[in-house]
């Protein structure tokens, strides 16, 4: 099979005529400009991940203080407000900040790999939804200068992760931590929304042959499936926060009700969102899962058809449930009743996963390595969370946990112990094929156990918690309420928690620098990204490989001589189109993220009054940063999509200087 | 592939359950039990009791299917698992890629389950609506407003009066709710400012109240007692603290009580001869933050310490009482606070015709005695963050000294 039908750019050019100075493309290898002007995905998802995890220990923290506050009643360690922030800022911080980008970073990093890509569709985009997303992260955490620079005026939001209207209106809070939450998570929507049609474009157009749509990795499978939500659901809440800025702002009355507006429509708007983010944050987490069982079983996952299809199937009833978010605002009888059942009827494609992983495990090998470990913890963990929630489909008894702690109990069950413990489990599998270095069996799978209790000890009393009557972001609590017993175990969990994190990273640290190093395939893999050498290089397949099966790299092993003719075929009509092709780097990205930063930052900060600083600052500012943004981005495309060329030597190391491509906009 | 010693990862794992338990042994375990004031777990009237079956319905089957996944997870982990080096370096078992049997039956058997739940589902949808249709003539009607941060309850139906002329409005109290218990109550739930939620479990699941929007529900008390609420939407600053009750009485009390309530409030005759300077009062002792402003001796037996607020204070001062009603319009009191028949008629903050029969104040968050009076009327803000009348006093400058707190507790006391 010809390999290079597919690649059209593959085609040699003559000599480019120069380009004007400021278009010179950026070729810094090391340093901090090429950490900045970098298109690879490999770096690009390194990045989300140490953004991501930086982020998840900052909302750590948050939760232990809060855990702190309610470790006995009547606490003292935070005030009133201040506990609300946390609450707040754990939450979407949590959310957004460390669960998502942590898994952006994987599909990042891996995807274009099990896929047998060289890139994604559009490197530089890529680059930007990073830096949007870290211009967002900034945004979002801008108030902390109130309390601990004691910045007047300024906090950060306290809303709640979910902003209900009208809480949030300039009545209720009028300081500015509300616009930093909505221009915050603006910016985060815009990150998301251009990684996701990136990652589609990809898994779509960029398949290795022979990578048919049912021979997807799961995880790709999952990638694509949560790009597809991301797209879909973000709008929703665009719009809403966009209506909510409006009402601040401009004084329009879609969620005042001054001006009859109905704060009901911000609930319908954000959970339209919200509930697909809950699976926006779980379908990657069951990718990785449905990686790790198989490659530790030492066999295929069991009814790969099925666990897709029930992907697929939660990603399209995750949009059919949103109100059971809201079976207490009064929706009447048949409206509940309809949300109540398609609750239940979503438990069905998410047990079929669990009895699929079973069967995957049935009659394997188990090696029990810490990502097993980890593995195996997610599924008797997001057991536990799913019961729960099958709980809460019963919308009446929901009425009585709505709010409380058995709520707080249930989704910590499945983003901790599920979402958390993939995302860790990932990273463990992963890490190998990242930094040519594996993690210690023995504090491997000790972090494991301490997080492990930690996290139950935290979180099963909670749902004792919650049917003894306790509600959610409460500062406080009176000692007659017969929850002095759980919350003192929980946050006793909480620390065993915190200390089981700071080993695992300890760990991990350790291990990147010094950890004992392995060669290609460490866990005799199954899909693509395993054929690599560790770390992989930067164009990552020396020659696009053909695929034959859907374990395709399991196919591989097993069969090497055909593989090894094709190779060789391939490798040779690829370097008479000119070699491997390769994106230029580029800073323009960076440059229009910057701007949106200034945007972000101009249009939150100020007072709109004709005070110093005030409406000046706002308006100068937010214009500032949209011409720095239009710069980057007239930039962007003024220096085209041209890439360069490099030919290999036997080792796999680039020989010779850069062989120039221009694109001619094909691609 | 180098082997951790499986030795030290069983010491590990020994070592943690040994603390685990070495931790929980220190504990007390009635959050087992789950028997406080607000439990859902203990229902006391038929919409709890309804939404009490049906979690028990979904917590059985959950169980029953959570037993029978887990067993086959655990047994698939211990089965299959490599107990060796030996093992790990096996030739890999059969390529398997599925059942489609067994996975399409899997399907039928979690539908199945989840019928189970569905029905009793849609019954207890359809029966913790509203009032059955049998039992809507029978009704009594409440509406609840919540403010930040404290409840109204409005009864539409009891007309009572204003002034000695005679001119009447509906009857409001504030932060308590008496109901007539073995009647089924439906509540009209609304708001003046953000989304609160109207809970008390052991009546009934919550229903929120939204701006703009008619939301009501329907509890009632199988016999008289003294139930624990709270607001459970996250509503600014002090939602912890906005709490209230709910008192449930038989027929005959609830007829007394509603009748004393009608009435304008209770005026105490000032002492004929002026009375001598007051003794110095002694300041009031410093509250820690946040610090609990309920006694054990009133959770022993609530509905008796309720009916026991109903009497006219043992030690009342008629002098201080006088004193106080006059600071209660000095001190501008009366611009937000009602006390009919006093001349005060504020609406934004709580009604205090009747204050001193109730139990609680702030918003059910501490016992309506002297001192917790005084503690709340002379800083506020300490008690409850955020508060509006913390704000009314830093707006207006109002500072209240040792002798006018004591004045202006007694005369609120008095307000039976």
């Amino acid at each position: 099979m010809d390999t290079t039908a597919k690649t059209a750019y593959l085609t040699k050019e003559d000599a480019v005529p120069a380009q004007p100075k400021l278009l010179a493309h950026p070729t810094a290898k090391t340093g901090l400009m090429s950490w900045l002007t970098t298109v690879d995905h490999k770096r690009i998802g390194f990045l989300y991940g140490v953004f991501a995890l930086f982020f998840f220990l900052v909302g750590g923290v948050e939760a232990l203080l809060i855990r702190a506050q309610l470790m006995y009643p009547n606490g003292t360690v935070l005030s009133a407000q201040m506990y609300n922030t946390m609450f707040t800022m754990h939450g979407t911080t949590m959310i957004f900040l460390a669960v998502m980008p942590l898994s952006a970073a994987f599909f990042n990093y891996i995807m274009p790999l099990q896929i047998g890509a060289r890139d994604v569709a559009f490197p530089r985009l890529n680059a930007f939804s990073l830096w949007t997303f870290v211009a967002g992260a900034i945004v979002l955490n801008i108030g902390w200068i109130g309390p601990i620079f004691g910045v007047q005026g300024h906090n950060a939001p306290d809303a709640g992760w979910y902003g209900y209207s009208p809480l949030t209106s300039k009545q209720f809070t009028p300081g500015h931590s509300v616009d930093y939450w909505v221009m915050g998570l603006q910016l985060l929507g815009v990150a998301s929304i251009a990684a996701s049609l990136n990652f589609i474009v990809t898994i779509i157009n960029m398949r290795a042959p022979g990578m048919t749509m049912m021979r997807l990795p799961v995880f790709t499978w999952m990638t694509l499936i949560t790009a597809f939500l991301i797209v879909l659901s973000f709008p929703a809440i665009t719009i809403a926060l966009v209506e909510l800025m409006m009402d601040r702002n401009f004084g329009t009355v879609f969620f005042e009700v001054s001006g009859g507006g109905m704060p009901i429509l911000w609930q319908h708007l954000f959970w339209v969102f919200g509930h697909p983010e809950v699976y926006i944050l779980i379908l990657p987490a069951m990718g990785i899962i449905s990686e790790i069982l198989p490659t530790f079983s030492r066999k295929p996952l069991f009814g790969y058809p099925i666990v897709v299809f029930s992907g697929a199937c939660i990603g399209f009833l995750g949009f059919a449930v949103w109100s059971h978010h809201m079976f207490t605002t009064g929706m009447g009888t048949v409206a509940t009743a309809a949300f109540a059942l398609a609750t239940m009827a979503i438990a069905v494609p998410t047990g079929v996963k669990i009895f699929n992983w079973i069967g995957t495990m049935w009659g394997g090998r188990l090696m029990m390595r810490t990502p097993m470990m980890f593995a195996l913890g997610f599924v008797w963990m997001f057991m536990i969370g799913g019961f729960s929630g099958v709980m809460h489909s019963a919308a009446p008894a929901d009425t009585q946990q709505n709010d409380s702690y058995f709520v707080i109990a249930h989704f910590h069950y499945v983003l901790i112990g599920g979402s958390i413990f993939a995302l860790l489990a990932g990273i463990h599998y992963w890490f190998p094929l990242m930094f040519g270095r594996k993690v210690s069996e023995f504090w491997g799978k000790l972090s494991f156990w301490i997080i492990f209790v930690g996290f139950n000890v935290t979180f099963f009393p909670m749902h004792f918690l919650g049917l003894n009557g306790m509600p959610r972001r409460t500062y406080t609590y009176d000692p007659n309420l017969g929850w002095n017993t759980a919350n003192y175990i929980a946050s006793i969990g909480a620390f065993i928690l915190g200390i089981g994190i700071a080993v695992y990273f300890a760990v991990m640290i350790y291990t990147y620098y010094k950890g004992e190093k392995v060669g290609r395939d460490p866990w005799d893999g199954r899909t693509l990204e395993w054929s690599l050498p560790n770390p992989p290089p930067e164009y990552n397949f020396r020659v696009i490989p053909t695929v034959h099966a859907r374990d395709a790299f399991w196919y591989e092993k097993n069969n090497r001589e055909q593989i090894a003719a094709e190779r060789a075929v391939a490798e040779k009509a690829e370097s008479d189109h000119g070699g491997i092709h390769m994106p230029f780097n580029s800073i323009w990205p960076f440059v229009a993220s910057f701007g949106l930063l200034i945007v972000g930052v101009g249009s939150t900060a100020f007072e709109a009054k004709w005070d110093v600083p005030g409406i000046h600052w706002k308006l100068g500012l937010s214009l500032l940063g949209g011409l720095v943004t239009l710069i980057g981005i007239y930039f962007w495309s003024l220096e085209g999509n041209e890439g360069y060329h490099l030919h290999l030597d036997k080792d796999g190391k680039p020989v010779q200087g850069h062989d120039k491509d221009h694109g001619h906009g094909k691609h | 592939m180098r082997f951790v010693p499986s030795s030290l990862v069983r010491a590990g794992q020994l070592l943690a359950a040994v603390a685990g338990l070495l931790l929980l042994s220190g504990c007390d375990f009635n959050f087992w039990r789950m028997d406080g004031h607000q439990s859902t777990m203990l229902a006391e009237g038929p919409v709890a009791r309804s939404q009490l079956n049906l979690f028990y319905v979904t917590c059985w089957v959950t169980l029953v299917i959570f037993i029978l996944v887990g067993a086959v997870l655990a047994y698939t982990m211990w089965r299959f698992r490599a107990r060796t080096e030996a093992d790990e370096r096996a030739e890999p078992p059969p390529q398997s890629h599925g059942n489609p049997l067994v996975e399409i039956g899997l399907i039928g058997a979690s539908v199945l389950a989840l019928v189970i739940i569905a029905v009793p589902t849609l019954t207890a949808i359809w029966y913790t609506h509203d009032v059955p249709e049998a039992e809507k003539k029978n009704a009594y009607e409440v509406t609840a407003t919540g403010y930040q941060w404290w409840f109204k309850f409005e009864y539409p139906s009891e007309q009572a009066a204003v002034d000695s002329a005679g001119a009447k409005t509906p009857l409001v109290t504030g932060n308590e709710l008496v109901i007539p218990a073995g009647r089924p109550v439906r509540i009209n739930v609304r708001t003046v400012d953000v989304i609160h939620s109207f809970w008390v479990p052991k009546l009934g699941g919550k229903i929120d109240m939204i701006p703009n929007r008619a939301n009501f529900f329907w509890l009632q008390a199988d016999k008289p007692g003294y139930f624990w609420g709270q607001c459970a939407e996250y509503c600014g600053d002090s939602h912890a603290v906005m709490r209230f009750r709910v008192i449930a009485l038989d027929e005959k009390d609830f007829a007394a009580w509603k009748e004393k309530q009608l009435a304008l409030a209770r005026s105490v005759a000032a002492p004929a001869a002026p009375v001598a300077a007051a003794a110095p009062v002694a300041a009031l002792r410093a509250f820690k933050t946040n610090e609990v402003g309920v006694s054990e001796a009133f959770d022993r037996n609530p509905l008796e310490a309720w009916r026991a607020k109903q009497a006219v204070e043992k030690d009342e001062n008629s002098a201080l009482v006088a004193q106080g009603r006059e600071l209660f319009a000095a001190k501008t009191c009366n611009a937000c606070h009602a006390v009919r028949g006093h001349g005060a008629m504020g609406v934004q903050g709580p009604d205090l015709t009747h204050f001193g029969a109730r139990t609680t104040l702030a918003a059910g968050l501490i016992e309506n005695n002297p001192e917790q009076l005084r503690r709340w009327i002379r800083d506020p803000e300490s008690v409850k963050p955020g508060n509006k009348m913390a704000k009314a006093y830093r707006d207006n400058k109002i500072t209240l000294s040792d002798a006018e707190q004591v004045a202006l507790t007694a005369y609120l006391l008095s307000l039976k």
